[in-house]
Formats: C-alpha cells, structure tokens, sequence
C-alpha cells in the first residue's frame, strides 16, 4: 500500500515538473524577441517581416500562443520547425539513435573502468595507487570537455591518423566522441564506488563477516559491493537522462548527427519549435528516467518497502 | 612460396594505384553550417550546394561577369519589360525538358504570396511573367529594374522542374532536388552529409569529379583536421586563429579570396543623442585606426575600407580609408560641444573574425579621443534581436556579394525607415531612390558614386574592412575562391 501511493507520488510529481517545463520553456524563448526578424531575409521589408509574423501566430497575445502550443504538445504535435520545414519532433527522433549510441557507449565503458577504479582505490585506501587514482578522477572531472575533444582530435587524427577527426559511420568514428563524453563520468562514478565502498567496508556486518573467516575476495564481491551500488545506479540513472537529452559540447566538436547538436543549431537559428521540442524530450527523458530508477529503488532497496 | 610472396608484393603496389585512380574523381568538400534543405525557391540558408544542382538563366563566370546560362540571350524591350532566349534541349536529371513554362512556373512558385518565400525579396520587383513561345519568355517589372539580369543569377531564381515539383511536392522536392546542373541528386542525411554525382548529360559538358560529398562539421579545428588528415579536400570557413595551421602544413593550401566577405561597419543610431550630430560621426571615424586593426588582430586577412560598397561591385568608387587623426577627431569633438567626450554603448557580437578583439581596440581607440565606451558583446540570436535598434552604436556585417552591385551594399543600410537601417539623411534619402529608377548603367554610376560621396562627408555608418573569405584546400585540388562565396565543382579539378 505504502510502495503503491509512493509510486503514484513520484508520477504526480513528474507531471508537475513537466507542465513547469513546458511553461518555461515557452515564455523564456518569447523574452529574447521577434522570431520574424530572423527567419526572414535581412533585406525583407517591413511589410514582408508583418505579413510572415501575422502568418506564423507570432502577433498572437503570447497567453494565447502558449495554450496552443500546450493543447498541440498534448497530442505529441511540437510545432514545425522553422528551419527545416518538418515537424520537430520527427528531427528529434531521427537524431535520437545517434545520441543514445553515444550516451550507451560513454556510460557503458566509463561505468566498467569507473566501478574497477573504485574498487581498487577503496581496497587500498590512502596508498600510492589510491592516490593515483583519486588524481585520475579529479581531473576527468575538471578537463573542460571541448578542450579533451580538441586535444584527442590533435592527438588522435592529426599526430597518430589513427582515428577518423569527426563524422558518423564506423565503430572508430565512435571512440573518440565516447572517451570525451565519458571522461567526466569515469571521474564521477569512480569517487562515488570509492566513497560509497569505503563506508560500507566499515559497516557492522563486514566486520562480522570477516570475523567469520570468510576471504576478502568473497566479502568484496557478495557483500560489500552489492549494498555500495545503490547510490551508484541512481546517479547513473540521472546521468543517462542527462545525456539522452544530447551532448551539446561533444556533439559539435565531432559532427556527430544527434539531438545536441540540432539544439545547438535550433538555439543559433533560433529555430524556436526545436528548440522547444528538446528540452521538453529532455525533461520527460528525465523524469521517466527518475521514475524508473525511483522503482529500482523499492526493489533494491527493502527500507522503502517498509 | 617465393613466388606468391612476389604476387602479394605486386598485387600491394598495384592497390595503392587503383585506389588512387578511382579516389581522383571523388571530392569531399566539409562545411560549417549543416544543410536543411534544398529548394532554390525557398533556401534558408546558402545556396552553396544547390548552385551545384541548379542552373540560373543568367550565370557568372570566375571574373564575376554576367555570361549566359540557361538562357543564351536577353535584352530589355522597354522599360519595364525584359525578354530572355532560352538555350534549346536543355532537360532536367529527370527527363523533363526545361523551356519558358519551367522559368514561369519557377518564378511564380516563389512570388506566391500562400508560398511564403524567405527570398521572395530577392524577385519582388517582378511583376508578371509572360510565355511567347516554349523557348522566350518576357519578364515584366513593377518599376524599372536595372538588376533583373542579375536577380536571374541566384537564387531563388534557379529553374526547378514543373511537373516533378507538382507529383512530388515541396517538402520531398526540397529533400530530393531535381535540377539541370552538373550535378544530380544521390542522398541527403541530414546533419552527415549530401551527396551529388556528374551529370554526364550535361549542356556544358561532363563534369571532371564523379562524386562530391557535402560533409558538415561545425567546429572549425575539427574541419581543419579533417582537410590535413585528407578525410575531405576543401573546407569552408577557415578561423582566422588557426589558419596558420594550414599554411604550415605541407599538404594543403589557405585559400585567401580578396574581397570575398562582409564589409564590416558600425551602424550608428542617428535618432539618439550625440549621434545625430555629424561632427560626433565624423570624430568617431577619425578615432579608429583601421590599418593596425587589420595587421595586428585580423592578421592581414582583411582589407581596410572607407566605403560600404564592394571593391567588385557595379559601382564602387575607390573611396580612400578615413585617415586615422585622433588629433583632429578630438578637435572635432569640442566643435560639436564634447571637448570632454561623452559615455556610450558599443554593441557587438560573437559572428564576424574575431569581432569581440576588433570591439574591444575600437573601444580604446574611442577612449583615446575621450568617449567612454560600455561594451556588450552578445550571443548572435540574442544581438539580432537588438540590432539594428538598440546600439546606439553596434558592429554588423553587411555584403553584396551575391548581386556584385552598390544597391545590395548600402540601400538597406543607408536609406531612412529600411529595417536594417538607422541612418536618416534626407539628402542621401533622394539619390538612393534616383539609384533605383534608372536603368541606364552609366547615370546608375553616377548616381552611386555621388552617394558613396556623400556617406564619406555625412557618416551614415562607418565602414572598418572588408573581411577576406578563407577556404582551405588539399594541394591535389585546384580551387581559387569567389567572391560571390560559391564552390561551383565543375570548374574543380583533382589530381
């Protein structure tokens, strides 16, 4: 009973989050200005720009323009892009694969490394080998992403030839954009194994295990990391949503065709149903993803059962 | 053994060979910007791949002359009228033969108020078009239009297929383009690539590469390492910072095309105190020292410039560079009641080489004669919002590259009450309206170089330089640059 009204809690409370959104996004992009003035021809003239505003809804009293835009949102209708000419929700799916090929590669290699890192740097904790490491991550986490990106395409395609600079197609292209990408969230998931691992190691029941005799190997592996994990795969959870929504930095940098890169170019053209289509796929990625690792919770961990 | 080891090393030295023969007539070319879509009639964007699909009536050869295109001859049969010949057996890629009813039926398309055309400006001094017979056709203008050989030179002017636009419609004609061009149509994904291939069939003969492939990549050191790993063979817009790179490297060449880029200005709020007052304009053009500009930020890769219009256009007058006095402009000042200066805002934007760096010298030059400058520098979707209107003084690109004439160079900017305007001087006002009534090429001359005159003694805006347009090619490529920015592949050779 409790676990079914925490559920339903949680789904309440991501509609709220997404009527937010939905209202930010639409009167944040109306603060900047006149859509008009940029979608036509510097060279239109006046009467021209009026006639394409009056077309498009812009002279609409802008409550007037949101309840459309809400009442079409409902029905999966996000508004034509202003750039393309084609609905912005069709742009998005069609980028979709890209950018979750990349989220998957990106998290999935650096989660492996990142959960090894840890796991070693807790067992050993304040050695030389931790303190490597503990450096490792630190900087992952502070490399500005475009500088990596820049610095691998150097490295990698100019100096070695080894990887191909950008673009989309072999599994090659991949590696570069997915170590970029990655990078922050080795150095994120390493600390957290780490410091998550250290305090379960001190736990009580560790304690009694060894006391037990059981091998260390064994009080690792069957005791101690399963409990160490849960905070893990939250953060995780949230970090997939994040990137789902695109990565704009790496995206750019190497031409990878996903949703980050049509925000980015949404944004400098603005191209406002597109940019409106993003974020709002962003934000229900995000909170379905919530919702989900919300559910993981109740059934990893029996204390939210209670 | 012996001997297959013998085969292997044969069969090793041959394969480079081969693959070099059937790499020479492939080209890659990779571009800043990703492609949307690709009908002439409603671009938003540049026309650099559809050039390459579509043929104009009129066409522009590499000295930027008029030369004919799809049609072999035109004249003006009055004022208002002009009759443009045809060039015979012409078809498009699918088969349909382009005659008068395609170019009526192409211009019609775009004129069409329900069609929305974001060019639609480009054509609109046209008022009717007219079919004699299937190879003439009469363009009929709303006033006298000494620019209509011209506007049939570009887009949206690119003559498109009637029947196969109306079976398909506008939204796959725009993703599947048929043309007369040199080159067809092969596969668009969007943000990847286009890629086109010879028409073999056509009317100026067989391209010399096979196969060109559109790549977009928007950051430009990832460009310049995709060109220097031979991934692609030309690239567009190469940053000034790392231009050098470029030039360093033993297999590619910076392509440096004079005059190929905006004309940069600082547009001047003339409703807005102190600006109104000529003597102010006049100091603040004085105050800036182009030259040590151009030398010193942008690295020599623009040439300062003392008027608006275009060294290659029709009717540029060699106006000389404003001389940079600051004793003088100080002086002017104090005539104009400022002898300690004043305080304004300069605006600017991230868009143009380096243009925060170039604000920033201008700003020290303007504090040298006294006047206090409050520098914003915005994001270029948020600063169009702004500009023309806020300023009082804002920095923007202007450029007549696609029509090569002073018209597309200073009417917009100069004339009272034009969008992009915020110049208002009566006097000016009356020779740019006499510039668009006349026809006759060498009274329009005239006409220009007295407004060029006069901007230089009123100040309407004040011109800085002329940005250079940058392209960076593999040396196995031959391409010189344009100055009307177009990468026509026919005229490319590969080696």
């Amino acid at each position: 009973m409790k676990t079914l009204s925490f559920i339903t809690g949680r789904a309440l409370q991501g509609l709220v989050v997404m009527f937010g959104v939905s209202a930010i996004v639409f009167f944040a992009l109306f603060l900047t200005g006149d859509p008009a003035a940029m979608m036509m021809s510097p060279d239109a003239s006046r009467a021209e720009l009026e006639a394409f505003r009056q077309a498009m809804g812009f002279n609409d009293p802008i409550w007037v323009q949101y309840g459309r835009f809400l009442a079409s949102a409902l029905t999966g209708e996000l508004g034509t892009s202003l750039r393309f000419q084609r609905p912005a929700l069709g742009l998005l799916i069609e980028r979709l694969p890209a950018t979750a090929l990349l989220a998957m590669t990106a998290l999935l290699w650096s989660s492996l490394l990142g959960f090894v890192l840890g796991t070693i740097a807790a067992i050993r904790k304040n050695s030389a080998i931790d303190f490597a490491i503990r450096i490792i991550s630190l900087l992952g986490q502070a490399i500005p992403v475009f500088w990596l990106a820049l610095l691998l395409i150097i490295f990698f395609s100019l100096k070695l030839r080894w990887l191909p600079s950008s673009g989309i197609g072999s599994a090659a292209h991949l590696i570069m954009p997915s170590i970029a990408l990655g990078a922050y969230y080795l150095s994120a998931i390493t600390r957290l194994v780490r410091a998550s691992l250290i305090e379960v190691l001190g736990e009580n029941y560790i304690r009694t295990a060894r006391a037990k005799g059981i091998s260390s190997w064994r009080i690792i592996v069957h005791h101690a990391l399963r409990n160490a994990l849960i905070p893990v795969i939250t953060v995780q959870g949230m970090y997939f949503a994040s990137l789902l929504g695109g990565a704009l930095v790496t995206e750019i940098i190497f031409a990878w065709p996903g949703i980050g890169r049509l925000a980015v170019e949404a944004i400098q053209n603005r191209d406002f149903p597109v940019v409106q289509a993003v974020v709002l796929f962003a934000a229900a990625v995000f909170v379905i993803v919530n919702f989900l690792v919300d559910l993981a919770y109740v059934w990893l961990n029996p204390r939210i059962r209670l | 053994m012996r001997k297959f080891a013998a085969l292997a090393l044969a069969a090793s030295m041959l394969l480079p060979i081969t693959a070099a023969i059937a790499e020479a007539a492939n080209l890659t070319v990779g571009r800043g910007a990703s492609t949307t879509a690709m009908d002439p009639g409603f671009l938003k964007e540049s026309a650099t791949i559809v050039d390459n699909i579509f043929d104009t009536l009129v066409m522009r050869d590499k000295d930027m002359k008029l030369v004919p295109g799809l049609a072999t001859s035109w004249t003006a049969i009055d004022d208002t009228t002009w009759e443009f010949k045809l060039r015979p057996n012409v078809k498009f890629h699918n088969g349909e033969a382009m005659d008068a009813e395609a170019v009526k039926f192409t211009i019609d398309r775009v004129l069409d108020p329900a069609a929305k055309s974001p060019t639609v400006s480009y054509i609109r001094t046209i008022d009717s078009v007219s079919i004699v017979d299937p190879l003439t056709v009469r363009i009929k203008t709303k006033g006298p239009d000494p620019l209509l050989p011209t506007r049939m030179s570009r887009y949206p002017a690119y003559i498109v297929p009637p029947k196969y636009v109306k079976d398909v419609g506008n939204d796959v004609f725009a993703r599947k383009p048929v043309g007369t061009g040199p080159y067809k149509f092969v596969e668009f994904i969007p943000d990847q690539h286009v890629i086109l291939e010879a028409n073999k069939d056509y009317w100026r003969g067989a391209p010399s590469i096979d196969k060109v492939t559109w790549r977009a990549i928007p950051d430009g050191t990832a460009r310049i390492t995709a060109l220097l790993t031979g991934e692609v063979d030309l690239i567009e817009n190469v940053p000034v910072d790392i231009a050098p790179m470029v030039k360093a490297s033993p297999d590619a060449d910076l392509v440096q095309v004079k005059n190929g880029g905006l004309t940069i200005y600082l547009g001047l709020v003339m409703s807005e105190k102190p600006l109104d007052n000529v003597k102010v304009r006049q100091a603040l053009n004085m105050a800036i020292d182009r030259q040590s500009i151009v030398t010193n930020i942008l690295q020599g890769m623009a040439s300062p410039r003392g008027t608006q219009v275009g060294a290659a256009d029709f009717g540029y007058k060699d106006v000389p560079v404003t001389p940079y006095d600051p004793k003088k402009a100080k002086a002017l000042l104090a005539e104009a009641g400022f002898p300690n200066g004043f305080s304004i805002k300069v605006q600017s934007t991230h868009r143009y080489m380096k243009d925060s760096e170039v604000a920033q010298a201008i700003a020290q030059q303007f504090g040298d004669i006294g006047v206090k400058v409050d520098q914003e520098v915005l994001d270029w979707s948020v600063y169009t919002q702004q500009v023309p209107r806020k300023g009082p003084i804002f920095m923007l690109g202007w450029g007549s590259t696609q029509t090569l004439d002073a018209d597309a160079a200073v009417y917009a900017i100069f004339k009272t009450g034009e969008p992009y305007s915020t110049a208002s001087i009566p006097a000016l006002d009356k020779l740019l309206d006499e510039s668009r009534s006349i026809v006759d090429p060498t009274k329009r001359a005239a006409v220009f170089n007295q407004i060029q005159d006069l901007a230089v003694e009123q100040v309407p805006v004040i011109p800085l330089y002329q940005e250079d347009a940058l392209y960076a090619k593999a040396k196995s490529v031959t391409f010189e640059g344009r100055p009307d920015a177009r990468i026509p592949i026919f005229d490319i050779k590969k080696q």
